[in-house]
């Protein structure tokens, strides 16, 4: 297939790993398919310190889990990655490592405090789901795959956020107020996860031309901000008067760009920023420590595909 | 075996106060070693050697929290809330083998699956004492836990063999093994001597702690050597026909309360939310169990 | 390796494939299978088999069901009613495969 043919047969589910498909469609899903999840990766060790610090049992199990399902979300875009035959799982696992491998501006973030967790367990992975909801329509089939498994299992993880936001929001003063805090020092960086408008985007339009994404950043933009703008005041939180958003006649918003803060979302977006490059490299010490474990496997693996006896058949 | 001598509790309405307390140890120390447990598998997730493992052992974590759960709501009908035998314990109040306590080094997936292959066999051990227990708010929880702990085993006997199989593998786990052997002992070491009599005298489990503890030292030395590895002997001079010399355990058993400095440390990270939030209640998400 | 992964919901049902894991052998396939692909979607078993042994034959290597007339192999050709129950059940399953044959 060339390119035009693939632009021309795009539509949801249409591509699959057997089909000839020409090196641009592959790197670009590549591209999308890895930023995905190594996302899920850097989101997952985001949040890990607060399974040990959740304030019940019950909150413990839940958070355990919560990463559980996050990792298992790596793994799925990995291997839908791997699918296209750019690169491996462990290449592009070390690339995550050596701070080439490019994820979301939110995981760049520390996170200090419970009060903290919602605004990654409730806005975020509600923005996400709501994008996750669009690619099960992408054309790269394994992609819509992976997308069937992780919104089977998102809308616990929203639900789980929002009753964390919920039960703060209706705790003590201080509470509310350490909630509040940090929903203002979210709030900017929730509506950067969407990226630049369309018309700054440089990706989009081949993305969509190919069926590899179906909605716009703008779109899924707007879409966020219905639903979780009102979720946010439900709850009694302000929305910060900075970035201003304007809502227009036809129901959809517009963020007054300038408010928010791009260059530090490109310094991001570059893997420069600090306390992100410390996730990375904190990440990489804990994996480097474990590659003992893998080489052991690897060269059992190694062993038994040399050996000259076929599989064994029970 | 209980007899048909012994009376059958159904609730804690049928305690005396010396029964009360031999059931609340015995339910203490369950739960405390299945709660400090968990935690340390979770220092895992994200940090397994691989994704797939990484998954696994996370599913093994919730297993072993929810079994303190279990046993934690059966002391709650003593009177006390979750607050009182988590958040707001005093460290020296647990009563979890020191083994379970014990921080990882970085990158030693050894350890992790070594310590896991002694609890696991020790938790097997004692369950299946428990099967039969008088008191029945134990006896119809013990079918839960054993149904999750076959899966336990099995992966880490099988990390056990894949580890065992490689040269350096090898080594990390002989290390390990020589290094927990000693703090798994003290998963078999009574909290208080009277207390234990009790619990047995009262059939709330139908094996004494060392009995119980030779059957696993077999179990894992047979099990271990047959994948090449050396554990120590369990060599008992005759004045401690009843327990292992002291010399055989480490310093901090655990049991008694007298615990690792770790441990202080380890809880301060578990409570940390809890007390910077200032709460004084914990959160309930599910129903709950009968 | 990669192993695939097939999930049958209830027993007597068929297994329908549902993803993948890596690891080195059999066993470990299936300790994490049981996890990664277990753990909340109704299971009763699961089978893994390593990616490199499942062979494929699509529609660019084959013409299934032929390019000729073979509406023999149908019920609805023959022109008698069917005589029972399962026999009218067996011709409404094969007029659908043939009708959805149609529409490919």
């Amino acid at each position: 297939m060339d390119i035009d043919q693939v632009k021309e047969k795009a539509g949801p589910r249409e591509f699959a790993p057997k089909d000839d498909l020409p090196e641009e469609y592959r790197k670009a899903a590549t591209r999308m398919l890895q930023f995905h999840a190594n996302s899920e990766i850097m989101g997952a060790y985001l949040e890990r310190p607060f399974i040990r610090q959740a304030p019940s049992l019950e909150r413990k199990m839940a958070f355990s889990a919560k990463v559980q399902d996050e990792i298992g979300h790596g793994q799925l875009l990995y291997r839908a990655a791997e699918s296209l035959g750019i690169k491996s799982r462990d290449q592009m696992l070390d690339e995550l490592a050596e701070g080439k491998g490019k994820f979301l501006n939110c995981f760049h973030y520390p996170m200090d405090s419970w009060v903290e967790t919602p605004m990654i367990a409730f806005f975020v992975d509600g923005a996400a789901m709501r994008r996750q909801a669009t690619l099960k329509k992408s054309s790269w089939e394994p992609y819509a795959h992976a997308m069937d498994k992780i919104c089977f299992e998102e809308g616990f993880h929203v639900k789980h956020g929002e009753d964390i936001l919920r039960e703060l929001m209706s705790g003590s003063r201080k509470e509310q107020q350490m909630t509040q805090e940090a929903f203002e020092k979210w709030w900017p960086r929730i509506l950067q996860f969407f990226g630049p408008t369309d018309d700054k985007s440089s990706h989009h339009d081949f993305a969509a031309d190919v069926g590899l994404k179906v909605m716009t950043n703008d779109q899924l933009r707007n879409a966020f901000l219905n639903t979780y703008m009102d979720k946010a005041k439900k709850y009694g939180l302000e929305i910060p008067d900075e970035p201003r958003i304007r809502e227009n006649d036809d129901g959809t918003y517009e963020v007054v760009e300038d408010d928010l803060d791009w260059d530090e979302f490109f310094t991001i977006a570059k893997n420069d920023y600090e306390p992100g490059v410390g996730q990375i490299e904190g990440r990489k010490h804990a994996q480097d420590a474990v590659e003992w474990v893998r080489n052991a496997l690897d060269e059992q693996e190694a062993l038994a595909a040399g050996s000259q006896s076929p599989q064994a058949a029970d | 075996m209980a007899t048909a001598e012994n009376a059958t509790f159904d609730s804690v309405d049928d305690l005396d106060d010396e029964q009360r307390e031999a059931v609340k140890d015995l339910l203490l120390r369950l739960a405390d070693d299945e709660l400090v447990i968990a935690e340390r598998y979770t220092e895992w997730q994200v940090r397994a050697p691989t994704l797939e493992s990484d998954i696994s052992l996370a599913n093994i974590a919730q297993d072993e929290l929810g079994h303190a759960r279990l046993w934690y709501d059966v002391v709650e009908t003593f009177g006390y809330d979750e607050t009182d035998l988590i958040w707001e314990r005093d460290a020296d109040d647990f009563r979890h083998s020191t083994l379970v306590e014990l921080p990882f080094e970085e990158g030693d997936w050894a350890d992790a699956v070594v310590r896991s292959y002694l609890y696991d066999v020790a938790e097997d051990i004692q369950l299946r004492a428990l099967e039969d227990s008088t008191y029945a708010p134990i006896r119809d929880r013990v079918g839960k836990v054993l149904g999750e702990e076959d899966y336990h085993l099995e992966f880490a006997e099988s990390w056990l063999e894949h580890l065992a199989a490689d040269d350096e593998g090898h080594e990390k786990l002989q290390s390990a093994l020589d290094r927990l052997y000693p703090y798994a002992l003290t998963l078999f070491e009574p909290s208080d001597e009277d207390i234990e009599e009790t619990i047995v005298e009262l059939g709330l489990r139908d094996e004494e702690l060392v009995g119980m503890r030779d059957e696993w030292h077999d179990r894992v030395s047979s099990y271990l050597e047959s994948i090449g590895l050396e554990v120590p002997g369990l060599d008992l001079p005759e004045q401690y026909d009843v327990h292992v010399s002291p010399d055989l355990l480490p310093e901090h058993v655990g049991r008694d309360g007298d615990h690792t400095d770790d441990w202080e440390a380890l809880l301060d990270e578990m409570t940390h939310s809890y007390e910077e939030l200032g709460r004084d209640y914990a959160t309930h998400i599910m129903d709950d169990d009968e | 390796m990669i192993w695939e992964v097939f999930r049958q919901e209830k027993a007597g049902g068929y297994h329908t494939h549902c993803g993948n894991v890596h690891a080195p052998d059999r066993e470990m396939a299936l300790l994490f299978a049981e996890v990664q692909h277990g753990r909340r979607k109704p299971t009763n078993s699961l089978w893994v088999a390593p990616q490199e042994e499942i062979g494929e034959v699509d529609t660019e290597d084959a013409n299934f069901g032929g390019t000729t007339n073979k509406s023999y192999r149908f019920a609805r050709t023959y022109n008698v009613e069917p005589a029972a129950e399962e026999v009218e059940a067996s011709e409404k399953e094969l007029t659908e495969a043939e009708e959805q044959r149609g529409e490919a």
